[in-house]
């Protein structure tokens, strides 16, 4: 069918605008303030150069929050990919209760993440939570869940693992489904045992599939932010600050606008860079990943 | 479907609390059928202002004979926006909402659930556009329809199951957004739900009962949403194979 040049404008218009309006604008604009110091918002804004990027890069809280964000990155994603195998590992035979047990495995993920995080907020508290009365039942004595710089970490990780291990098990599950039933009775009748099965069969088979649960996951993960807002607001001291806290609390609490860009460029490059290895993924197994 | 939920009230039960109503009764005290409201309207304006701007445009990348390259362009261009970060986009929208006035308003909220919404309705509908068959279109040509008649009398029709999954997806999406709620919009009044449910937990005494309370009330809709989809989709595939 063939459309004049107009059509096609007008179709793609609306979008085309938007588009432009909210995300190009904001990109270039981001971009621009990064090179400029400014006063107070968006006041008085001068041109420094490359300054900004310097001091970031030697900034302490930055390093810590950069550090931060990269080991909750791997810790989450490891654990999440992790998990999501043991549970698709489990479910992929037949049982009975099967119907039941994978809606309820699904359900975190369905949640909203203020949700989440309001239940294990419960959880983690001191006195009455959950977790702590766990450690006293197995006379471990109680531990401040969210308020101990050391495992403040690990509680927002486990929390994100609860949310999220059901993604990496969906994902995981339908790679397990993909595998021809051929493939295993073949190395059945050449007498291999359960475990050599997983090892040479299964798990080989599904490693593009742990690849892509894994860039996933670190992709979300490297964005964290309304957890950590919500749970521990950064703390205590600089323990859980990841990038996107310390843009935020740069940009919408201390309205050092300039800085802030520079730290969201930096933030930006990152993505690109994952998105990069998601791009050639993608392109390179698109027919066996929806 | 509500483990997590019974979960939590199990703690709550831990507490010397009086259960039954009492939480809801507060909720409503805080103006909590104006924060659903709020939800509600974000959720529902900016889904129906994805698909508006969102179909037409998926419509013409399927259909129109455009340049290949622009799908190409587009498709790395969805992935860098689903990629970077909603904060990193936040100052220079904090600067456009504020130019057009929109901040602190419910209608600048839906403009910019855009960011993320749009590209995600034009990813999701390309699809189902493509599974749309030419000769439907090319009959009703033939009859003298024009575009925008062909648009609403045959394609849409054709690809609704699509559209309704598209819009379940969209509706989940805004319903749940947390980061720019939270920084666009300063009046209690305009909450969300999640920017209210965050203020009840990081206040420094957390109100278990409200938000277990509210809890089940914000994650009540999504439950709902997936259950009609799951019946809207297969009715609409039935139909679609008889």
């Amino acid at each position: 069918m063939k459309r004049p040049r107009f059509t096609s404008m007008l179709l793609l218009g609306p979008a085309a605008a938007l588009f432009a309006l909210l995300t190009i604008y904001p990109l270039g604009r981001v971009l621009i303030l990064s090179f400029f110091m400014t006063e107070y918002g968006f006041e008085g804004a001068t041109f420094v150069g490359g300054e900004n990027y310097q001091y970031l890069l030697s900034d302490s809280f930055f390093q810590q929050a950069t550090w931060n964000t990269i080991s909750f990155t791997l810790m989450a994603t490891v654990s999440e990919v992790a998990l999501g195998l043991m549970l698709a590992l489990m479910v992929s035979r037949r049982f009975p209760g099967r119907w039941l047990v994978i809606p309820t495995l699904i359900a975190p993920f369905v949640l909203s993440t203020m949700v989440v995080t309001a239940i294990w907020r419960a959880w983690f508290h001191y006195d009455f939570g959950f977790l702590n009365n766990l450690l006293r039942t197995i006379s471990l004595s109680p531990v401040e869940w969210l308020f101990d710089p050391n495992l403040a970490m690990i509680s927002l990780v486990l929390v994100d693992l609860w949310q999220t291990a059901p993604l990496t098990f969906l994902i995981l599950l339908a790679g397990l489904q993909s595998i021809q039933p051929e493939t295993y009775e073949a190395a059945r009748m050449d007498g291999a045992s359960p475990i050599q099965v997983l090892l040479t069969i299964t798990l080989p088979l599904l490693i593009p599939h742990m690849l892509l649960a894994a860039l996933l996951r670190s992709i979300d993960s490297f964005k964290i932010f309304d957890k950590v807002y919500a749970l521990t607001g950064g703390g205590p001291g600089m323990a859980t600050e990841t990038l996107s806290m310390y843009v935020y609390k740069l940009g919408f609490k201390f309205f050092d606008v300039g800085l802030a860009s520079t730290a969201a460029v930096v933030m930006i490059v990152v993505a690109g860079f994952l998105a990069a290895i998601y791009a050639v993924y993608i392109i390179k197994g698109r027919s066996r990943v929806a | 479907m509500k483990p997590p939920l019974e979960y939590v009230s199990l703690t709550i039960d831990l507490l010397p609390d009086a259960p039954t109503l009492a939480h809801y009764r507060q909720l409503i005290q805080d103006d909590i059928m104006g924060k659903v409201l709020n939800s509600l309207v974000v959720a529902f304006g900016s889904t129906f202002l994805a698909l508006l701007a969102g179909f037409p445009a998926a419509y013409a990348l399927v259909r129109l004979r455009l340049p290949k390259r622009l799908d190409t362009i587009f498709l790395l261009f969805v992935l860098v926006i689903k990629l970077s970060p909603p904060i990193v986009l936040a100052i220079p929208l904090y600067q456009v909402l504020r130019t057009l006035g929109l901040l602190d308003t419910l209608m600048g909220l839906i403009l910019v659930y855009q960011v993320y919404a749009l590209p995600f309705a034009i990813w999701m509908m390309i699809g189902f556009v493509r599974d749309v068959s030419v000769s439907y279109e090319e009959a009703a040509l033939m009859d003298g329809a024009g575009l925008f008649a062909r648009l609403v009398t045959v394609v849409l029709p054709i690809m609704m199951p699509g559209l309704i999954a598209t819009s379940v997806f969209l509706l989940i999406l805004s319903w749940n957004e947390f980061v720019y709620a939270l920084l666009f919009i300063q009046t209690p009044s305009k909450f969300t739900l999640p920017t209210y449910i965050a203020t009840l937990i990081t206040e420094d005494e957390t109100f278990w009962g409200r938000l277990a309370a509210i809890g089940f009330i914000s994650s009540l809709p999504i439950l709902a949403l997936v259950g009609v989809v799951q019946k809207g989709l297969t009715r609409g595939f039935a139909g679609g194979l008889k």
